[in-house]
This record gives C-alpha cells, sequence and structure tokens, in this order.
C-alpha cells in the first residue's frame, strides 16, 4: 500500500527518468553495432579501400550480420581460467561505462528543470562530472579483472598496462577540467553547457585552448584507443586483457570501449564545444519540440563530429611506447595541466579579462612543444656521448 | 497499529517460540516500544542497548557455534533476527529508507567477504563493494560531493593499486599479530562500545560541536546566516566569478561545502594539504634508489 501511494506520488517524476533509461539501453547496444561499421568505413576509405559494401544497401546491414554472427557463437571457456571473475570482468567493464551515461545530458536540458520529458536520466545532480569520473575510474576493474581472471600472461600484461595507464592519465584529466568548472562556477553538467550559451566565442574551447589539448588527450587514454591502446597491443601481447575470451563476452568488452567512446565525444561537446549550441541557437533552452530536436541534432552532430576524429586518429597517430606513455602523462600533461590551473586561478581572483586566458594558454603550449623537443634532444645527445664513451654505436639524433 | 507491534505479529507467525518469550516478557516490550517512540523524536535512549547487545551476544554465539554445535548457531541466528526485528521496528518506513538499508547491508557484506576470502582478489573485490556501498548510502543522504570523491579516491584509485599489489604478493603463513586479530570477544566487546558511541553521538544533540562558522571571515557560512534565516545566497556575498547572466543562481550543496571548507575549516584543509606534500615527497624519497656505482 505504502509503495504504491509512494509510486504514485512520484510518478510525474519517475516516468521521465525511466523514459531516458530506456532511450540510453536501446540505443547503446545499436550504437556499438554501427560505431564498428562506420569505423570499417573509415578506416577502408583511409587505407583506400572500400569496405564492407555486401550486405544490404552500402552494407548498411554489416553491422547486424556481425551482432548475429557473434551472438551465435559458441562459448568456450578455457578450463585454466578463475570462473566467477572471467564471467563478472566484461559486465563490470559494460556496466561501470554505461552507468557514467546517467548524468549525461544527450540533448537540451533546460537549467530550471521543469516536469516532463527531459534528456537525461538524472538532471540537476549537482556534481554531474565528477560523478562521471567517479564511475568511468571503475570501468579498469573490468580490464584489470578480466586480465588477472584468465590465469594466462600476456592477458595478465595487458591487465598492468592497464592498470597504470588508468592511474596516470586521471590526473592530467582531473586537472584540465577544473579550470572549465572555475569559469562556469558548476560542476551541473547542463550549467556547464548554460554557460556557454553567448556567441561561439562562449564556448570553453577558445577560452581554455591548454585544457582541451590535455582533456583530449587524457580521455583518449582512457578509452584505450590506438595511440593508447597497450592494453590490447596485438604485436606484443596477442590481444592483451581479453586474449581469453570470445563470443559474447568479447562483444561485452568492446560494447564498453565503444560506449567509453561516446561517452569522451559527448564530454568533450558538453564540455569544450558549447553542448547544444550554435551560432543562431543561443541563448536558454525553450521548450518548443523543433528547437528541443534542432539542438539535439546540433549536439549529436557535434558527438559526430568528435567519433569521427577519434577514428580517424587511430590511423594517422603510431602507437606509444611505454615509457614514452608514462612520460606524457607525468612530465608532460600533469605540468601543462597544473599552470593551466594556476592561470585560470590568477585570471578569475584578480577578475582580469577572460581573454587573457585564451592568448596565454596558447603561448604556453607553444613553450611546451618547443621545451620538450629541446629535452628530447639534449637526452638524445647524452645518450650517444655515453654510448660513444662506451665504444658503441650511438642513436641518431 | 503502530509499526513495532506488526513487526511482533510478523515473528509470532515466523517463530511461536520467539513470540511466547517475547509476549511473557511484558517489560521488556514496553521498554522497546518506549525506546521506539524515542527513536521516532531522534534521541539516544538506553532501550537501543538492546538490539546492540543482543547482535552481540548473537555473533558470540554463532562463533562459539562453529566449534561446539548446531544449537548455538540457531540460538546467535534467532538472537540476530530479534535484534533485527526490534531495530527495523524502530526505523522509518518509506522507500528511500530500504534502499538506504540495502547499501548498508551490501557494505556490511562486503567487508565481511573482506575478512573472510581465502583469495587475495576477492578480498579486494569485496573491500570495493563496501567502499562502493558506503558511497550509495552517502548518495542517499545527499552528500554527493563526498560520496563521488569516496568512489575517485578509494574505489577508482587505491583500491585498483591494492589489485595490482595483490595479483603480485605471494601468500604467506599467517604470524602471531594475524592470530591474535581473530580473537571473537575481544572484536565483539570493542565493537559494542563503538557502536554505542556512534549511536549516542549521532542521536543525542549536543554531542557533536555543532559547525564552528567564523563571523571575522569573508563569505563564512555565519556572515551568510546573520543576514537571513534561509539558505543563504545574496548577490553581495557570492564567491567571485565571472558574471554569467544566462546562469540562474540555483543554491548549490557542492558550492556550500567548498565555501564552508575554503573559509570556516581553512586552518584544516591548510594543515591536511601540508602532510599530504610531506607525505608525498616521502614517497619519492623512498621509490628513488641510491644510484649505482658506475665504474670510470
Amino acid at each position: 500500500m505504502d509503495l504504491y501511494q509512494t509510486l504514485t506520488e512520484m510518478w510525474p517524476s519517475l516516468w521521465p527518468t525511466l523514459a531516458a533509461i530506456g532511450v540510453i539501453l536501446a540505443f547503446v547496444p545499436v550504437l556499438g553495432l554501427y560505431m564498428t561499421f562506420i569505423e570499417r568505413k573509415l578506416a577502408a576509405y583511409v587505407q583506400d579501400r572500400i569496405g564492407p559494401n555486401r550486405v544490404g544497401p552500402f552494407g548498411l546491414f554489416q553491422a547486424i550480420a556481425d551482432g548475429i554472427k557473434i551472438f551465435l557463437k559458441e562459448q568456450i571457456i578455457p578450463d585454466h581460467v578463475y570462473t566467477f571473475i572471467y564471467f563478472v570482468a566484461p559486465t563490470i567493464s559494460l556496466m561501470t561505462a554505461m552507468f557514467a551515461l546517467v548524468v549525461m545530458p544527450f540533448g537540451p536540458v533546460p537549467v530550471d528543470y521543469q516536469e516532463g520529458f527531459r534528456f537525461v536520466v538524472a538532471p540537476g545532480i549537482d556534481i554531474g562530472i565528477l560523478f562521471m569520473f567517479a564511475i568511468s575510474s571503475l570501468s579498469a576493474y573490468g580490464i584489470i579483472l578480466g586480465g588477472w581472471a584468465s590465469n594466462n600472461k600476456y592477458s595478465l600484461y595487458g591487465a598492468i598496462r592497464s592498470c597504470a595507464q588508468f592511474i596516470s592519465y586521471e590526473i592530467p584529466l582531473g586537472l584540465s577540467i577544473i579550470g572549465v568548472i572555475a569559469i562556469s562556477g558548476s560542476l551541473n553538467l547542463e550549467k556547464i553547457v548554460a554557460a556557454q550559451g553567448g556567441s561561439i566565442w562562449d564556448w570553453n574551447v577558445f577560452w581554455q585552448p591548454l585544457a582541451f589539448i590535455v582533456f583530449f588527450t587524457s580521455a583518449l587514454a582512457e578509452t584505450n584507443r590506438l595511440p593508447f591502446d597497450l592494453p590490447e597491443c596485438e604485436q606484443e601481447l596477442v590481444g592483451g586483457f581479453h586474449t581469453e575470451y570470445g563470443g559474447i563476452k568479447f562483444v561485452l568488452f568492446f560494447l564498453a570501449e565503444y560506449t567509453h567512446i561516446v561517452t569522451v565525444s559527448f564530454l568533450t561537446a558538453l564540455l569544450f564545444l558549447g553542448g547544444w549550441h550554435f551560432p543562431g541557437l543561443t541563448g536558454p533552452v525553450d521548450g518548443s519540440l523543433g528547437g528541443m530536436l534542432l539542438r539535439t541534432f546540433v549536439l549529436v552532430a557535434k558527438v559526430g563530429g568528435v567519433v569521427a576524429f577519434i577514428m580517424l586518429l587511430r590511423w594517422a597517430l603510431p602507437r606509444f611506447r611505454f615509457d614514452q606513455l608514462m612520460g606524457l602523462a607525468w612530465k608532460g600533461l600533469i605540468p601543462l595541466g597544473l599552470i593551466n590551473l594556476v592561470l585560470v586561478a590568477i585570471v578569475l581572483t584578480l577578475e582580469l579579462p577572460k581573454h587573457l586566458l585564451a592568448g596565454t594558454a596558447l603561448l604556453l603550449f607553444v613553450a611546451a612543444v618547443f621545451s620538450s623537443y629541446q629535452l628530447q634532444r639534449s637526452m638524445n645527445q647524452t645518450v650517444n656521448a655515453r654510448a660513444l664513451n662506451n665504444g658503441v654505436r650511438g642513436v641518431s639524433a | 497499529m503502530p509499526y513495532e507491534l506488526k513487526v511482533f505479529e510478523y515473528l509470532e507467525q515466523s517463530d511461536s517460540h520467539l513470540a511466547n518469550f517475547l509476549a511473557q516478557s511484558e517489560s521488556l516490550s514496553d521498554a522497546i516500544s518506549s525506546a521506539g517512540d524515542a527513536m521516532n523524536q531522534a534521541g539516544w535512549s538506553w532501550g537501543m542497548l538492546i538490539p546492540i547487545f543482543l547482535g552481540a551476544i548473537g555473533y558470540l554465539l554463532i562463533q562459539e557455534g562453529v566449534v561446539r554445535g548446531k544449537g548455538f548457531i540457531a540460538g546467535g541466528i534467532a538472537a540476530w533476527t530479534v535484534s533485527a526485528g526490534i531495530a527495523l521496528a524502530w526505523m522509518p518506513v518509506s522507500l528511500d529508507s530500504f534502499i538506504l538499508y540495502a547499501f548498508c547491508a551490501l557494505a556490511t557484506g562486503g567487508g565481511v567477504a573482506f575478512l573472510t576470502a581465502r583469495q587475495p582478489v576477492y578480498a579486494a573485490l569485496g573491500f570495493t563493494t563496501a567502499v562502493l556501498s558506503t558511497s550509495g548510502v552517502l548518495f542517499m543522504q545527499s552528500a554527493l560531493f563526498i560520496a563521488a570523491a569516496t568512489m575517485i579516491v578509494y574505489a577508482g584509485a587505491t583500491i585498483i593499486i591494492f589489485l595490482f599489489v595483490l595479483m603480485f604478493a605471494q601468500q604467506s603463513e599467517l604470524r602471531a599479530y594475524d592470530l591474535n586479530l581473530t580473537n571473537p570477544y575481544l572484536a565483539t566487546s570493542i565493537g559494542v562500545v563503538m557502536f554505542v558511541a556512534i549511536a549516542v553521538c549521532v542521536l543525542e544533540p549536543g554531542t557533536i560541536p555543532s559547525r564552528r562558522a567564523d563571523a571575522t571571515r569573508p563569505y563564512s557560512e555565519a556572515t551568510l546566516g546573520a543576514a537571513e534565516g534561509t539558505i543563504p545566497i545574496t548577490a553581495g556575498t557570492e564567491m567571485p566569478q565571472v558574471p554569467n547572466p544566462l546562469v540562474p543562481s540555483i543554491p548549490d550543496s557542492t558550492a556550500e561545502l567548498g565555501r564552508s571548507l575554503y573559509t570556516d575549516y581553512l586552518a584544516a584543509v591548510e594543515l591536511a594539504g601540508a602532510v599530504l606534500l610531506v607525505a608525498t615527497i616521502g614517497a619519492i624519497a623512498l621509490a628513488t634508489r641510491p644510484a649505482p656505482e658506475v665504474n670510470g
């Protein structure tokens, strides 16, 4: 009785939440399948091939065929694995990836939070962005446990690499958004977007170019995509943490990875690229259906652009060596993030014009690139000098 | 019908022995119901010792029962059931509180798994469960920032490092202090004292010192609260930030927390920061091996 009464009272605020959950649950698997298709097509164009084009018009049903095939695969369970964790690991991976979408607006959300359908599962969470980071920091569990439970040294190596990578890149990821948070004055994703609602020059990417680069790099590292895909590096580790996984269990890992890419792209669009705002589509969100749909389209188009950029990066950049990976995080991104943070603090405290941020951040980035180049050269010279002393041929500088 | 009576009715249906016992001890049930009233007014009453002691006795009985036989275990479980029944009778019933109790139970289960698991990795997973459920409890209490911080710091970083270490740690034999740790009587008495202390502190008004709002500092909560009685965000006292007319000023609990931390508790924050800095330097000093002797 009590429960029934509570439910009827809660219903006006409950149904939009349930509807939003339904949208996310329905879209994530489909999105994952079609992202593999788009990735294959893009890869084909980069490599001057045609790509999948046999199943359906333009090969569009290839994704569905892949899905059916992989669902019907035989379930192989290697007999040396720790069965319980072996099965739980892919689920943890996907669960954390989808759980992060709870606070993510996938369409325009007015910050006065009226009743009715909203494009977010949990609107008005004060700590939106922190919640997202908290959940996505858990996604390392899936990989680590999967690698460990496989009881295979290549899997374990992949798991260890991912562990070190996650912990290192979480620091610059956190540092880079503090500037954005300070400028917007809120941790709430909807308010951060609303703060960018003026002209195109209000978008955070123009105030915080350095933070944008640091954020995008470390977010890419957290998704285990190609320049950073050491946990699954095929040439060294067979398949990395998922060597022993096949069929649907493997798909769960990969759905998680693609969900991560979508999350990262959404975050980039929301935090730095103005969210659902566009020249001509500015100001607070109005409730009209056409305006809502148009804004959703703008946001999704921005996200699609970021996703395509991430996919093209895969064919543009080679994989890092492990010491380079660690060096990039600890010697490059973290100091840059810290300096950016100090800059933002100075500008906000002294109430200097916000325009100063853009120029100084860009200058700083150029200085960082130049100094790292110098450092690399001097290091190579030291190596060469030592090598010459020992009578060995040196590294060509 | 008061809720505790409903619980007793339920208990009567499920366990007639227990119901007989409860019916006979009229005074006990009086004490319980008066304690329940007191609980509803959110205060401490000594009747609350009953479920705590019953739980402790139940635990000891089960511990003994592992060695001595099934009768003890049955007694222990019965004691736990009565304790849980009494405790439930006192607790406010709503959808929220049921979710909260589910998180509490999960946290306790995670702790038990952490202590009893044989494989170090399962122990770490139990610990993770406990930490995440604690975050869930914090979320249900609207302590959003603390909950997210707990998840990032403990579940996200610390336990992953634990896992990392545990995967490579060789299992060694039990040391003397490991064996001493499992003395149930010592553990139970310490647990009872802690439980009572926490319950008194939380429920008795005036035992926790109220927040030291410092009126001499700018932006302090004391200066904010003095102006109006409500949640005070007024134009004159807002933290300096780039004014943005597009964002309506809705009171932000996280903003309030930050304001309080960096004004009223500034000294504590600075001290904690200094301690962390020293710890970081110490870690670097420990991690750096002395450079090996180079010939020539």
